[in-house]
C-alpha cells in the first residue's frame, strides 16, 4: 500500500531565511503523524504547502503514490486533504450551519447539508445543535465546527495545527477520541503541536523539525517528553529554578469586588472578582478563553477605568480611578494578551516601543522630552538579557518573529522591576527555550519580592510555574488556592463551568 | 497572460516613502500634459508654465512665498492631527474664523499704534481657529460623530459668516457701499521683510512654525503620543494615552495653527476683510500634509510645490488662456496619485510565475 502523503526534499526559501531545507518524510493511511518543532522551526510553511497555500521552491510531494502539485486549497481539498487551523474563520453571528455553508467549496441544499452534518456529528460524536449561533459557543465548541467542515469532504488526510491550544482537558480527551476513530477508519492526521505528552498520548510518528531541517522521525511512546524536547531546540532543557518552601511577604496587590461594564456585544466582563497577591507570589488565572480574561487584564492595567477607588489596592492604596501611566508610577506593569497593536506597535522601533510603557517608571522623559538615548540603551539591554533576535534597538517591532516579540515585550516590563506584574499569555507561540527562559525571569522577579499574577489558558504553563490558581469562567473567578490542591480533572471543571453544564441540560 | 500580486513587505521600503511623493508630481506632469493636449490646449506648454515659469522667473519667486506660507501653517498642523488619525477637513474654517477673530482686533484697535495689536492678533487669530476647532472635537468625544463630515461643514458656515459681518457691522463707512471691512491700521498690518517686494514677515514665521513642529514630533512626548495613537490606537490606549484628549489636541493644534494662517493672510496680503478672503488655503493644505509625507520638513517642500502650481497656474491663464480651474485639476491629481502610490510603501508588486498559476485548476 502507497504512502498516503509523501514529501521528498521539500525546500523552500523566503527572503532571508530557508524556512524548509530539503525536508522528507512519510504520512501512512491511518496513522497519526506529530510534526513537532519550536516557533520558526519551519512547520507553518509545510503544512501551507501540503495544503496548497504555498508552492515549493524544489522538491515532490507524492499523494497515494502519484506525484501532484497542489496549486491552491481548493485542489488539496479536492485530492482529500483536510485542515483545521490554530485561529477559526467562523462568522460569529451567524449559525452553524451557515458558517459550514459559507465554507463548502459546493452548492449543497441547507436541509441536505444539515443532515449530512448531522450524519457527521452522529459517526464522531460531536455534539453540536447547527442552529446555535457561534458566539453562543465555547472555544471547543467552535473548534468542532472547523472539524465538521473539513470531515464532510470525506479527507483522506486531516491537518490539525495546534488543535489543544484553546481546549480544557476534557476537550481535548473528547478530541482525541475523535481523532482516533478517524484514524482507524483509515484517514491518516497529521498533528502539530508543541505540547509532548499530548502527542505521546496519540501520535504514532513524530518528526521533528529544527531551523527549517528534518532533525529526527521517531515513535514519540519510545520517547520521553524531555528527549523530544530536546531533539526539537537542539539542545538540554532548563528547569525552572524555584526556591522551595518560599515564604510570601505582605499582601501586594489586593483586587475586591471588581466588576467590569461589558464593552462590546461579544464581550466579557468581569463579574465581582476578588484575590489577594502576597509580595512574592505567583496567582495564575486559569480558564479558557474569552471568559472575561482580557476585561480583567485591562481593568488591572487601567485601560478599562472602573468607579471603585478602593477595588484595586497596590500596598494598601487604591488605585482604581487611575490610568495606566498612574499605576505604572505606583508599580504596576501589565502585559496584554495581543503583542501587535497592543502590547507593542508594529510599525515604531524598539526604542519607541520601550518608550510606550517605561517612560515615567526610568525617567526617559525630562520636560516633556523624550531621552532618546535612555530609551536606546534600556532597550539594549533588553536585547541582550532576554536574548531577543533582533538588529538592536532601531529595528521596528513589527520586524521582530511573534516569539522574538513577546521576548521583548516581558523582558521590557520585568527590567523595571515592578512591585506587581500582570500577564496574559506570557509565551504564547514562544519556543520551548524563550518560555523557560521567560518562566524562569517570572520567578526571579517573584523571588525579589514582587506580586505576579499570569493568565493563561495554558494549564502545564500555570502548574510549572503558579503558587497559587484561580480558575476564571464567564467573569466569575474561583477562590484562589495552592496550586498543588489542584487536580488537572477538577481545573478542567472549573473551567468548563457553565459551558459544561449548558452541554448537558 | 501575466499576472501579478501584492505582497507586503517585511519592513515598509524608506525609498518608497520618499520616492512615491517625486514620482506623483512627475506623473501630475505627464498625465497633465497628456490632459490637456487633448482637450485642445498646449500641454507642454501648459506643464512648462504651471511648474517651471515660477522657478526660473526671479519675479515670481515672491509669489511663491507668500503663497506657501499659509499653506505650510496650515499644513503643519494638519499633519500633526492626521498623524494621530484624527481627520480635520476643516482647515478653511478654522482659518476664516482665524482672520475674523484677527479682524475684530484690528478693528477694535484701528486708528491705535503699538507693537502690541500685530501679536494680540496673532493670538486672537490662533484662539479663534482653536475655538472653531473644537466643536468638531467635542462633537466627537462626546457624541462620536464623525469629525470629517461636522469639520467640513462647519467652513460654509463660516464663509456665511464673513458675508454677514462686512455687509453688517463691519461694513467700511468709507467703502462706497462696498462689502469689505475698513483698511486696517499701519500697526495692524505685516511688514514686509524685504522692501521693495510683498514679501511679508509671515513667510519666516512659516518656517519658524514647521522646525518647531518637526521638534516636538520627533522630540516630545507630545509628539510620540499623536505618532502612537494614529499607528496603534490600542497600544496607544495600554501606554496611557486617552483617545478623547488625543483628539482635543490634535483638533487644537491643526485649528489653532489654521487660526494664525488666517491672520496672517488678513494682516498680509489682504489688510482688510473681503468677502474673496475665502482662498481655499485650507483645502489645499491638506494636500500638502499628505505630500510632505506628514512630517514638517517634508510640509515645507511640499508647500512650495503646491505654491508653484498656484502661481504657475495664474501664469498659464494669462499666457496660454489655461482656465483657472487646472491649477485645480493639476493638484487633485497629484493628491490622488500620491495617495495610490502610497500602497507600495507596505507592499510591493510580484510577477506571479505563470508554471504555479497554470496548476490551478
Amino acid at each position: 500500500m502507497p504512502n498516503r502523503l509523501e514529501l521528498t526534499g521539500i525546500t523552500k526559501q523566503f527572503p532571508g531565511v530557508l524556512a524548509n531545507d530539503h525536508v522528507s518524510f512519510a504520512v501512512k493511511p491511518g496513522e497519526i503523524h506529530a510534526l513537532l518543532g519550536e516557533n520558526g522551526a519551519g512547520k507553518s510553511t509545510l503544512v501551507k504547502m501540503i495544503y496548497g497555500i504555498m508552492q515549493p521552491d524544489a522538491g515532490e510531494i507524492r499523494w497515494n503514490g502519484e506525484p501532484v502539485v497542489v496549486a491552491n486549497p481548493k485542489a488539496a481539498r479536492k485530492l482529500g486533504i483536510g485542515m483545521v487551523f490554530q485561529h477559526f474563520s467562523l462568522f460569529e453571528a451567524l449559525t452553524v450551519l451557515e458558517n459550514i455553508a459559507l465554507g463548502m467549496d459546493a452548492k449543497i441544499p441547507s436541509r441536505e447539508l444539515e443532515s449530512r452534518i448531522r450524519e457527521v456529528m452522529e459517526t464522531y460524536g460531536l455534539a453540536l445543535d447547527p442552529h446555535r449561533t457561534v458566539a453562543t459557543l465555547s472555544v471547543g465548541e467552535r473548534q468542532r465546527i472547523e472539524i465538521v467542515r473539513a470531515l464532510l469532504l470525506n479527507p483522506q488526510l486531516l491537518i490539525m495545527d495546534e488543535p489543544t491550544s484553546v481546549l480544557t482537558p476534557q476537550e481535548v480527551e473528547q478530541l482525541f477520541t475523535v481523532l482516533r476513530k478517524l484514524a482507524a477508519e483509515g484517514c491518516s492526521i497529521l498533528y502539530i503541536s508543541h505540547k509532548l505528552h499530548e502527542i505521546k498520548a496519540l501520535c504514532d510518528t513524530a518528526t521533528i523539525l529544527r531551523g527549517g531541517k528534518l532533525v529526527d522521525t521517531c515513535d514519540p511512546k519510545q520517547e520521553t517528553s524531555r528527549s523530544m524536547a530536546e531533539k526539537m531546540i537542539g539542545a538540554g532543557l532548563k528547569d525552572i529554578v524555584k526556591a522551595e518552601g518560599r515564604t510570601f511577604g505582605p499582601p501586594k496587590l489586593v483586587v475586591n469586588k471588581l466588576s467590569t461594564i461589558k464593552t462590546g456585544h461579544f464581550d466579557v466582563a468581569v463579574d465581582n472578582v476578588s484575590f489577594t497577591v502576597r509580595a512574592g507570589e505567583i496567582l495564575g488565572v486559569a480558564g479558557v478563553a474569552g471568559n472575561g480574561q482580557n476585561a480583567l487584564l485591562d481593568a488591572l492595567s487601567g485601560e478599562l477605568i472602573g468607579d471603585d477607588r478602593e477595588a484595586i489596592t497596590i500596598d494598601g492604596f487604591g488605585i482604581g480611578l487611575m490610568n495606566t501611566t498612574e499605576r505604572r508610577r505606583r508599580g504596576l506593569c501589565a502585559v496584554p494578551e495581543e503583542r501587535n497593536g497592543h502590547a507593542a506597535v508594529g510599525d515604531f522601533s524598539l526604542s519607541d516601543n520601550s518608550v510606550l510603557t517605561a517612560r515615567d517608571r526610568l525617567g526617559m522623559v525630562v520636560l516633556g522630552l523624550i531621552n532618546s538615548g535612555a530609551a536606546k540603551t534600556y532597550t539594549g539591554k533588553v536585547i541582550a538579557d532576554f536574548a531577543v533576535k533582533a538588529l538592536g534597538p532601531a529595528s521596528t517591532a513589527g520586524s521582530l518573529s511573534g516569539g522574538n516579540l513577546q521576548k521583548y515585550i516581558m523582558g521590557r516590563e520585568i527590567l523595571q522591576k515592578p512591585t506587581v506584574l500582570v500577564v496574559s499569555q506570557p509565551t504564547w507561540g514562544v519556543d520551548a527555550g524563550a518560555a523557560a527562559a521567560i518562566h524562569q525571569a517570572l520567578v526571579d522577579l517573584a523571588a525579589a519580592g514582587s506580586a505576579i499574577v499570569v493568565i493563561s489558558q495554558d494549564l502545564d504553563e500555570l502548574r510549572a510555574l503558579c503558587d497559587t490558581l484561580a480558575v476564571i469562567n464567564m467573569g466569575r473567578l474561583s477562590a484562589a488556592r495552592p496550586v498543588k490542591e489542584f487536580s488537572v480533572e477538577e481545573i478542567g471543571l472549573l473551567m468548563g463551568g457553565v459551558h459544561g453544564s449548558m452541554e448537558t441540560a | 497572460m501575466m499576472r501579478f500580486r501584492l505582497e507586503k513587505r517585511p519592513e515598509p521600503s524608506k525609498l518608497m516613502l520618499y520616492g512615491t511623493p517625486v514620482a506623483a508630481v512627475v506623473l501630475t506632469m505627464i498625465l497633465g500634459c497628456l490632459l490637456f493636449s487633448a482637450i485642445g490646449y498646449n500641454g507642454l506648454r501648459a506643464v512648462q508654465e504651471i511648474f517651471f515659469t515660477p522657478l526660473t522667473n526671479p519675479y515670481k519667486w515672491q509669489d511663491l512665498g507668500i503663497k506657501a506660507a499659509p499653506l505650510i501653517i496650515i499644513g503643519t498642523g494638519l499633519s500633526v492631527a492626521y498623524r494621530a488619525n484624527v481627520w480635520n477637513i476643516g482647515a478653511e474654517g478654522q482659518y476664516i474664523i482665524g482672520a475674523l477673530a484677527a479682524t475684530s482686533i484690528a478693528l477694535l484697535t484701528w486708528g491705535m499704534s503699538g507693537w502690541w495689536i500685530l501679536p494680540l492678533m496673532a493670538i486672537a487669530g490662533m484662539l479663534g481657529g482653536m475655538a472653531y476647532a473644537s466643536i468638531p472635537a467635542f462633537l466627537k468625544t462626546r457624541l462620536n460623530v464623525n469629525e470629517i463630515l461636522t469639520s467640513l461643514m462647519l467652513t460654509y458656515a463660516s464663509v456665511q459668516l464673513i458675508y454677514y459681518l462686512i455687509r453688517g457691522p463691519w461694513k467700511d463707512p468709507m467703502g462706497i457701499g462696498f462689502p469689505q471691512s475698513r483698511l486696517f491700521s499701519e500697526a495692524a498690518r505685516l511688514p514686509n521683510i524685504i522692501p521693495g517686494t510683498i514679501v511679508h514677515l509671515g513667510v519666516p514665521i512659516a518656517v519658524i512654525v514647521a522646525l518647531i513642529a518637526w521638534f516636538v514630533m520627533s522630540k516630545t512626548v507630545f509628539g510620540y503620543r499623536m505618532r502612537v495613537v494614529g499607528a496603534a490606537p490600542h497600544a496607544a490606549r495600554y501606554g496611557g494615552f486617552s483617545e478623547n484628549k488625543t483628539i482635543w489636541l490634535a483638533m487644537l493644534v491643526s485649528g489653532g495653527l489654521a487660526g494664525l494662517a488666517g491672520m496672517l493672510e488678513v494682516a498680509g496680503p489682504f489688510q482688510r476683510m473681503v468677502p474673496g478672503f475665502p482662498t481655499n488655503y485650507g483645502f489645499t493644505a491638506i494636500i500638502v500634509a499628505f505630500l510632505g509625507r506628514l512630517n514638517p520638513l517634508g510640509v515645507i517642500v511640499a508647500g512650495v510645490v503646491l505654491a508653484i502650481t498656484f502661481v504657475g497656474g495664474q501664469v498659464a491663464q494669462t499666457t496660454i488662456g489655461l482656465p483657472d480651474e487646472a491649477t485645480g485639476i493639476f493638484q487633485a491629481m497629484m493628491l490622488f496619485l500620491l495617495l495610490a502610490g502610497d500602497i507600495l510603501v507596505r507592499y510591493r508588486i510580484r510577477r506571479i510565475s505563470p508554471e504555479a498559476s497554470a496548476g490551478a485548476a
